[in-house]
């Protein structure tokens, strides 16, 4: 099975509201100072199932990001973990890429590395919260797609994906190459070995950029965006919030009761 | 299995001083660090003072990530209600001396890391070292949950809790009369408002220490330190007068925080972090032994911290020990001998150097600074002074000689403070 | 290809009823087409045509019925084959779906299909005439900030929208529109993925999404015995009891219980928080909640900044007490 992970690196979305800022004259989050971006908590979670389906069928893994020079550190994770690759997609052409471009560029990086019977991805991305990427990619390149899977399992060269929906699972059946976006009901990625970290560090790790895809970058970035932002803030809902007190807990709950069958609908 | 030249267990400024002098002497380092990435956990108040760091990356001012220059300290006496300032300005203009950098662990730490790491050694982080691999009495790696690391030679730069200290048989648990606790939060103020309200100029920085109430009494201290859009607002307190009181540090932050005096201060910052972390103080009579078959022990693992009450320093004394640590470890290749023997050589640099040379010369403060005449007579007394001096209540103002002889009355008698000044002379 | 100014809504049936996020998007569109002009076209996939003259009565003037035998279950190759289909054939301006299974799947498929704008859970659409745009205001970063995305040029836009963000219009049977069925059937070379099993759990009574009580329960209850007893709180209230990410990943209770960006979004008249810190992920799902009541030991927790009540203390001590005291009254 060769199998591509699409990772990206995100702001910490576990950081705590206090620190998340925003400039409001250029519409860009403030990066939170001394706290390094992390791999996106979905994609971590593609990079297991990746990690499983080869513990079961052998073959190769191979992440792929495309966010800057400095991704090169969040690929080190998807190595520690144990992918066999990783290729930084970098190029200025692409900043400020949408989801389209996005998943065009890394569907143009899977049609290089040429030889894949699966890519996964995170179910979206922890910091816009997309959730487009992945589908897109399978329609770029016209395989099937499942998203927000919680398991998969290849037999006899067909995938079966487990993906969860509102009230439950359902399970599909589908041909490779395929697409998958995987879910947190997967349950938890690994944490890399001490060895599996000092590999990852040596690991030497391409770039890829635009004109190494061949791409015209008329097609990427900015200049192809879809929708533009006009607007970004920060959003903290906040209400003035009434302590209940009393001498001891006992009584304190007390008056919240009161205070329940008063609001109470 | 691949050996390593050195490991050294800890990212912060011990172990990354160690693992720049050895990796940039060509040797295989390895650097574990417990935390996500090198800072993540760390705190301090904290300001860099002296020349070490400096000398290992000259001019890291320019580079480095640090939040302002000191040129500006105060020491305020705090009793209830009321505050006696000291207030030092210097601006270091004429470049006699080079100031104090008021910095963020989180950010400095990474960059140190990234500096470390550019010179050839593998910083791998998330990776909690528990234990040794040993070869008779010699110590020959490290292990994490399991995994082997061999090495040649070990250096423990893991800071005060240093559980690998204990195991390695340097030495056994630092006890709570050795250890200060410190708690520090975070504040967020707009850059211009710090600068007005600190009187502060461009990058100039202050730091200001606070003894007395805000304690209540207890033997320690209150800092606040301005970073340049935020504020570390922070007590530093005994561990065993907490244990004893059973005071939470965490307690004494808020009455810290409330007293008005500091609220002024810090009127309107927003919470953007919170930690805690014990702080060794005892110097000298607290050091452990500092190397053993195979392994060396440094910062604040080993007790290198200088606390005079008026100063409070640890980072620097890390980084000369770790650069005298790497040293040993450079030597002890070149002859292939890691034994106790060929590592004797790190105890004598730092002997040549201020780190023991200072901590001799302070050896009495920490014993001096339990006295607690310090957090409650002395401040009360001072501020009780000022107001008697300052307050006119309509009757005729005496004598300031006899103000001040009427204000001590009750309180504390003229041997007691003869005593305390004499004792403070030795130890400062 | 938005030559008009319509708008065609991606509507979702169950139990043979609109679903209450169908009856919203309505809503908006019918508010929305009311400014540019243009018709509220509404595509139900499935066998339940039943549901086409409610369309009407919430708000669509045309609705296109889709009943090939492949819509019988969720198949999103079909789906997004059809609107396709149908979009080419309306041209409309905007297409709406909601933030459903439905809409996950399909909308940016459908999108990267005809080379549309895009725009994911939105909590705000507005018609801007001086412009003449569409801006669309959505929560990221886990509900910590919004944007404003603004289409460009005459693109068709996809958006879905969030449940609960926008009201629907009250229903009028006297409305008047008409019902298309759609004959063309699904070409079933392209249908990739087939659906091999289906794991539902139907849940009981009143579902969350609908409750105007829920009780929830997070990470501080500790395990399953603590949803015991918020289960008994909420039983004795009439209400429903909901969870943050951390029980459901602890399997303490199942994922249909989860509120919040990833889970249901709510907005119920009174939401009591046990337990629950107050992560953006979460909150952002409860904002449009009447009046939170929370229940924290710790003061400094998030969740007390956006409630109106607030009680610190343990939930061991503090929930008993509030079910005797519910059950005496007053
Ligand atoms: C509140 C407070 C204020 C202070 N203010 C100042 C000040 O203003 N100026 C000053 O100079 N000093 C100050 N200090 C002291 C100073 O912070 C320390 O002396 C200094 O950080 C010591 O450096 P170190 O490298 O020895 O240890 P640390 O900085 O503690 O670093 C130890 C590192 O080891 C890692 N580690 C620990 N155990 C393991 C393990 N088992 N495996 C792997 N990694 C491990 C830790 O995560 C950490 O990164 C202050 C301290 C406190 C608490
Ligand atoms: C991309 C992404 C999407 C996510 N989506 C969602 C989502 O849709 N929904 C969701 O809920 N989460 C989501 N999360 C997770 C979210 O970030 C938080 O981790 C989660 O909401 C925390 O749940 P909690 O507050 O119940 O648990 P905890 O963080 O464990 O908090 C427990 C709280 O209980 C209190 N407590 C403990 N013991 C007691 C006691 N005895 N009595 C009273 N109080 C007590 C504690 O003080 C604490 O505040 C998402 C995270 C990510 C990264
Ligand atoms: N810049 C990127 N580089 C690599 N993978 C990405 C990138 N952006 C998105 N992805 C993948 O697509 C998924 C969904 O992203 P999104 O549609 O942006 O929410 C992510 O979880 C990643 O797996």
């Amino acid at each position: 099975m060769e199998i591509i992970v699409c990772i990206k690196p995100v702001l910490d979305p576990d950081m705590p509201p206090a620190k998340f800022s925003v400039d409001s004259k250029t519409n860009r989050v403030i990066p939170p100072e001394g706290m390094p971006l992390v791999i996106n908590p979905y994609d971590a979670l593609a990079v297991e199932a990746a990690l499983k389906i080869k513990e079961a069928k052998g073959g190769k893994i191979t992440a792929v990001t495309l966010a800057g020079s400095f991704a090169t550190e969040i690929l080190r994770k998807a190595v520690a973990m144990g992918a066999d690759e990783a290729i930084n997609i970098n190029d200025p052409a692409f900043e400020d890429s949408d989801t389209f471009s996005t998943a065009f560029i890394l569907a143009e990086v899977v049609k290089k590395i040429g030889k894949y019977d699966l890519v996964l991805c995170g179910r979206q991305a922890a910091d816009w919260d997309n959730g487009v990427v992945g589908s897109v990619i399978a329609e770029y390149l016209n395989i099937p797609s499942v998203i927000r899977a919680k398991g998969i399992v290849v037999t006899n060269g067909k995938l079966r994906v487990e993906r969860v929906v509102a009230n439950g699972f359902e399970i599909y059946e589908m041909g490779l190459p395929a697409v998958v976006t995987l879910s947190s009901e997967m349950g938890q990625a690994r944490i890399p070995t001490g060895w599996g970290i000092i590999n990852a560090v040596k690991k030497k790790i391409p770039v890829w950029t635009c004109s190494d895809l061949g791409l015209d970058p008329v097609r990427v970035g900015k200049t192809a965006a879809r929708n533009s932002l006009v607007k970004l803030y920060t959003f903290s809902p906040s209400r003035s919030c009434e302590m209940i007190t009393g001498k001891d807990d006992k009584e304190a709950a007390g008056k919240l009761a009161e205070k329940i069958m008063d609001i109470k609908p | 299995m691949e050996n390593f030249d050195a490991i050294v267990v800890g990212a912060g400024p011990a172990g990354c001083a160690a693992a720049y002098t050895m990796a940039k002497a060509g040797l295989n380092v390895l650097v574990l660090e417990r935390g996500k990435y090198a800072g993540a956990k760390n705190t301090w108040g904290g300001a860099l003072f002296g020349s070490a760091m400096n000398e290992v990356f000259p001019e890291f001012w320019k580079e480095a990530p640090v939040e302002r220059s000191v040129s500006r300290h105060a020491i305020s006496f705090l009793t209830k209600d009321a505050c006696l300032s000291v207030d030092y300005k210097d601006s270091h203009s004429d470049g006699s001396s080079t100031p104090g950098f008021i910095i963020l662990r989180a950010k400095f730490d990474q960059w140190m890391a990234g500096k470390v790491e550019k010179a050839g050694a593998i910083i791998a982080a998330g990776l909690e070292v528990d234990d040794f691999i040993r070869e008779g009495k010699a110590i020959r790696g490290v292990k994490v949950g399991g995994e082997e690391f061999p090495a040649n030679v070990v250096i423990l730069a893991d800071g005060v809790n240093s559980l690998l200290a204990v195991k390695a048989g340097l030495r056994g648990e630092f006890k709570a009369k050795d250890l200060k606790q410190g708690v520090k939060e975070v504040l967020r103020l707009p850059r211009e408002v710090i600068e007005d309200r600190f009187n502060l100029r461009g990058t100039d920085g202050a730091v200001m220490e606070f003894v007395g109430h805000c304690t209540l009494g207890l033997p320690g201290g209150g800092f606040i330190y301005t970073n340049l859009d935020s504020l570390s607002v922070g007590v530093v307190v005994q561990l065993s007068a907490l244990l004893e009181k059973r005071v939470k540090a965490s307690e004494l932050l808020e009455e810290f925080k409330a007293h008005p005096a500091v609220q002024s201060l810090i009127r309107g910052g927003e919470l953007l972090e919170y930690s805690a972390h014990l702080i060794p103080v005892s110097g000298i009579s607290m050091m452990p032994k500092l190397f053993a078959d195979g392994i060396m022990i440094t910062g604040d693992a080993a007790a290198m911290v200088l606390g005079t009450g008026l100063i409070l320093e640890g980072a620097n004394f890390a980084v000369a020990a770790g650069v005298a640590a790497g040293n040993a470890a450079i030597r002890a290749r070149e002859k292939n001998d890691y034994s106790s023997a060929a590592l004797q050589s790190y105890e004598q640099a730092l002997k040549d150097t201020f780190v023991l040379k200072d901590l001799n010369t302070f050896r009495e403060a920490p014993h001096f600074l339990e006295n607690e005449r310090i957090y409650n007579a002395y401040p009360q007394w001072a501020c009780d002074l000022m107001s008697r001096i300052f307050c006119s209540n309509g009757k005729p103002r005496k004598n300031t000689f006899q103000v001040v002889r009427e204000s001590m009355k009750g309180r504390f008698n003229i041997m007691q403070l003869f005593s305390d000044f004499m004792r403070a002379r030795r130890a400062m | 290809m938005a030559e008009s100014k319509h708008i065609l809504v991606i509507g979702e049936v169950e139990r043979e009823k609109l679903t209450s996020t169908s009856r919203e998007l309505l809503g908006g569109a019918r508010r929305l087409a009311g400014q540019m002009g243009g018709m509220v076209n509404l595509l139900l996939m499935g066998p339940a045509v039943s549901a086409a003259q409610e369309g009407i009565q919430y708000g669509a003037d045309k609705v296109y019925t889709a009943q090939d035998a492949i819509f019988s279950e969720f198949n999103s190759d079909a789906c997004t084959q059809l609107t396709g289909e149908i979009c080419r054939k309306i041209r409309p301006m905007l297409c709406l779906f909601g933030q459903s299974d439905l809409g996950r799947d399909v909308a940016p498929r459908l999108a990267a299909k005809l080379d549309a704008g895009l725009c994911m859970d939105c909590v705000e659409i507005i018609f801007d005439a001086g412009s003449n745009r569409l801006l669309q205001t959505r929560p990221v970063f886990g509900g910590k900030a919004m944007a404003v995305m603004a289409t460009s040029g005459d693109r068709l836009q996809v958006n879905t929208v969030r449940a609960k963000s926008i009201a629907p219009e009250e229903p009028k049977d006297e409305r008047k529109g008409e019902v298309i069925s759609v004959t063309d059937g699904v070409d079933a070379s392209l249908i990739k993925v087939k659906l091999v099993e289906s794991k539902r759990m139907e849940t009981e009574g009143v579902k969350l999404e609908d409750a105007k009580i829920i009780v929830a329960g997070g990470g501080g209850l500790g395990g399953p015995e603590g949803f015991e007893m918020i289960g008994q709180l909420a039983k004795l209230m009439g209400g429903v009891v909901g969870a943050t990410r951390v029980p459901v990943d602890e399997n303490w209770v199942p994922l249909s219980m989860e509120i919040g960006q990833t889970g249901k979004i709510v907005s119920p008249d009174l939401y009591i928080a046990i337990g629950i810190s107050g992560a953006a992920q979460h909150v952002t799902g409860i904002v449009n909640s009447k009046k939170i009541v929370a229940i924290n030991k710790d003061p400094d927790a998030n969740i007390f900044r956006m409630a109106d009540v607030g009680l610190v203390a343990d939930y061991k001590v503090a929930v008993p007490i509030l079910i005797e005291k519910l059950k005496a009254g007053r």
